[in-house]
């Protein structure tokens, strides 16, 4: 069951074609890109990277005077988002992008930081949303690597002993991608898009973030919709018991306002101004 | 009785919580330690903000009612001393006269179906007990119970031509509704200039909201502690302490920063020595508590949660870290991001305003980041619209893998669900999940 992902459409679709029209004009503006690309193989990717990933990968946690690079602190720009499709020739597998400065080149200092997880399975619906989602916060399963709990930002910050060792987006879009294919048996394809340029280029990602959690407001209704929860108040005007009361306040509201305006309209009267105000009987 | 039997009357509970808190940092100023110089650095806060209320009340200077999700950052902006108006139940449920007045609350008819927080404050404005304001910021959300309080206040005499505005929450949490809602803040400022004659300065807004992030990011850093193994701290310390600090007194000083600068010093010791929250007491549980403390029996149900079954609260509803940092350029910015952290990210109205995602998604969150090993929802009898999603919860936790225990109880008043009672529950909970 594909759910609102019908045939070879998802609701993220949309965003997905504004993500590669944001690449390619910031790419036309001559923003620093690099490609990485890790091999199909789970084993075989994550030979290729720098950390260790899975759960106690990052035992410790990483304190202020233990950071070599910070991602995403809200004052130099953060947003993230995790969008799926059915389409899986839109996402191309194991292919990780960046915008702007990379972790080694950027010791001490504190990045603007834009994240986008682009996951396809053919048979994905509304049921892997939730956990497609929660995989994109690492927790505790990247080493050297900690995102902090915050809503709507991606705010991370990478270990000195990472950064000694290498640490960069290959391995972080790595790391994602196996956290998300681990997260739903569906998941064909993972792409990680990483944009560092600056606060700008992080606020125009987070327009399009801000779409992708809308339509993911519905995906996760109709989750749980399925297991017979409502998020919603699903109500209609036509069969609810208190439209009486709701049509009383309009009418109250109407009578304000008409009242209103009629002592306003007498008080211009009042100081010899004419009143334009035909609505007034 | 005349205007001043009327006010003095007014503040005889206002002074008696004033002079309850000025003894417990009487006590906390005579401990050693640096948690404990937090505490009196807290109480100190608390205090002077009640002495502030005190003192306009008696000279007759404007000060508001108002909640801790009103944005108080424009209040502190102003200069306008305010109090909350459930604050007994929040801030000074230790107090020991809370019982009496939950059961004079019940004497003077009021239902006890309603939340004790709500109860309280109705309670002591019926009963003259509560400083009369020179205005009123009411709260349209998250319960059908808060603007009951307010109905109150329009037919109390007292109260009654007391000039009141609420912002009008939206349900949903996209641009718009937070559009929409940072202009319902601008009226709120409006309303405030034309009653209490204060005006908003917009530098001494942008100071106002750079020291609150300078708050907020100094929270932030220290709920990363938290993670760690064992949790630096537990109850006792953190949390709580945080939220009321951060937005129930005020809201964007300097003082508070340097509370939070102590917060996060004392847990980055604890975590690099490997201490957790009770030296004398291994954590065992990390425990989600998904709502408020248990304010009125909390000394009878914390400590023995960690002396009993070292069980330790590693994250609460409050001590949750969802908050945006104000984005102080522009004018425009600066109300956007407080509508956006006062509608959407302050505990309670996060969870009960609108749709009930954030049950799910919060708690699959702090289990994750927090290595939780139990979520329990008190199942609070005032919070009605998080019974609704008991459901989602426990489902939520299923999916996890996560043990969810739902108690049904009142957190301020232990006559509802005994403590004892309580105990039981979360003791069979425990021993049937083989925890601790």
């Amino acid at each position: 069951m594909s759910g609102l992902g019908e045939g070879s459409t998802s609701v993220f679709d949309d965003s997905l074609e504004k993500i590669a029209g944001y690449i390619a004009g910031l790419c036309e503006r001559g923003r620093p890109y690099r490609e990485y690309r890790l091999p199909p193989g789970r084993e075989d990717a994550l030979h290729e990277i720098v950390a260790k990933v899975g759960p106690g990968a990052n035992p410790g946690i990483i304190l202020r005077s233990d950071t070599f690079v910070e991602l995403g602190n809200p004052s130099a720009g953060s947003c993230a988002c995790l969008l799926w499709t059915n389409d899986c020739s839109r996402v191309d597998d194991g292919r990780i992008r960046v915008i702007g400065s990379d972790v080694p080149e950027s010791a001490g200092k504190s990045l603007a930081f834009g994240q986008v997880v682009m996951v396809a399975g053919s048979s994905l619906g509304p049921e892997q949303h939730p956990s497609l989602e929660q995989a994109q916060y690492v927790a505790d399963q990247v080493e050297g690597y900690m995102v902090k709990t915050a809503s709507r930002n991606m705010w991370g910050r990478v270990s000195k002993e990472a950064g000694a060792k290498g640490f960069d987006f290959k391995t972080l879009g790595g790391a994602l991608r196996v956290l998300v294919k681990d997260a739903a048996a569906e998941v064909e394809a993972v792409e990680v898009l990483f944009v560092t340029s600056s606060k700008e280029d992080v606020a125009a990602l987070a327009s399009i973030a801000g779409k992708v959690r809308q339509a993911a407001e519905t995906v996760v209704k109709e989750h749980w919709k399925a297991r017979g929860y409502d998020l919603d108040c699903d109500l209609s005007c036509a069969s609810c018991d208190d439209k009486g009361v709701c049509d009383d306040i309009r009418d109250v509201v109407a009578t304000i306002k008409k009242n209103l305006r009629r002592r306003e309209s007498g008080e211009r009267a009042g100081n010899g101004e004419r009143s334009d105000d035909k609505s007034v009987a | 009785m005349d205007k001043n039997a009327i006010k003095e009357r007014s503040l005889e509970r206002y002074k008696a919580e004033r002079d309850w808190f000025a003894f417990l940092l009487e006590a906390s100023d005579l401990m050693v330690g640096p948690e404990m110089q937090l505490q009196s650095k807290l109480l100190k806060i608390l205090v002077e903000s009640k002495q502030k209320v005190v003192d306009c009340v008696e000279n007759d200077d404007p000060f508001i009612a108002a909640y801790f999700c009103n944005a108080p950052e424009l209040f502190n902006a102003m200069d306008l001393p305010w109090f909350m108006l459930m604050e007994t139940p929040f801030l000074g449920a230790s107090a020991p006269y809370l019982i009496d007045d939950i059961q004079g609350a019940e004497e003077i008819g009021i239902g006890t179906d309603l939340c004790t927080a709500i109860r309280l404050p109705i309670y002591y404005i019926e009963s003259g007990l509560m400083p009369v304001p020179t205005a009123v910021i009411g709260l349209l959300s998250p319960c059908d119970g808060a603007p009951m309080l307010h109905q109150v206040l329009r037919h109390n005499k007292a109260w009654r031509n007391i000039p009141i505005y609420a912002a009008d929450p939206p349900y949903s949490s996209d641009d718009r509704a937070i559009k929409y809602y940072a202009r319902e803040l601008r009226s709120m400022v409006d309303f405030l200039e034309e009653h209490t004659e204060r005006k908003l300065d917009m530098d001494r807004l942008k100071s106002v909201c750079e020291e609150s992030n300078r708050t907020y990011s100094l929270w932030q850093e220290y709920n990363e502690l938290r993670r760690a193994k064992p949790s630096p701290h537990g109850w006792e310390i953190g949390g709580p302490q945080a939220f009321a600090i951060s937005q129930c007194f005020i809201a964007g000083s300097p003082k508070c920063t340097q509370w939070f600068e102590q917060l996060l010093e004392c847990g980055e010791i604890r975590v690099r020595e490997g201490r957790g929250a009770n030296d004398n007491h291994e954590e065992k549980i990390r425990l989600l508590w998904f709502d408020i403390m248990p304010y009125g029996w909390i000394f009878e149900f914390m400590p023995w949660l960690e002396e009993e079954w070292g069980a330790v609260i590693v994250m609460d509803m409050f001590a949750n870290f969802p908050y945006t940092l104000v984005d102080t350029s522009t004018e425009e910015s600066m109300f956007y991001s407080l509508a956006k952290r006062n509608l959407i990210d302050s505990p309670m109205i996060r969870q009960a305003r609108g749709t009930a995602e954030n049950f799910s998604a919060d708690i699959s969150r702090m289990v994750k980041d927090y290595h939780i090993d139990c979520v329990i929802w008190p199942g609070h009898m005032g919070h009605k619209d998080g019974a609704a999603t008991a459901g989602i919860m426990r489902d939520t936790c299923r999916d996890l893998g996560v043990p969810f225990l739902h108690i049904g109880l009142d957190l301020f008043d232990k006559r509802y669900t005994t403590v004892d009672e309580v105990k039981s529950k979360v003791s069979q909970f425990f021993t049937a999940m083989d925890l601790g």
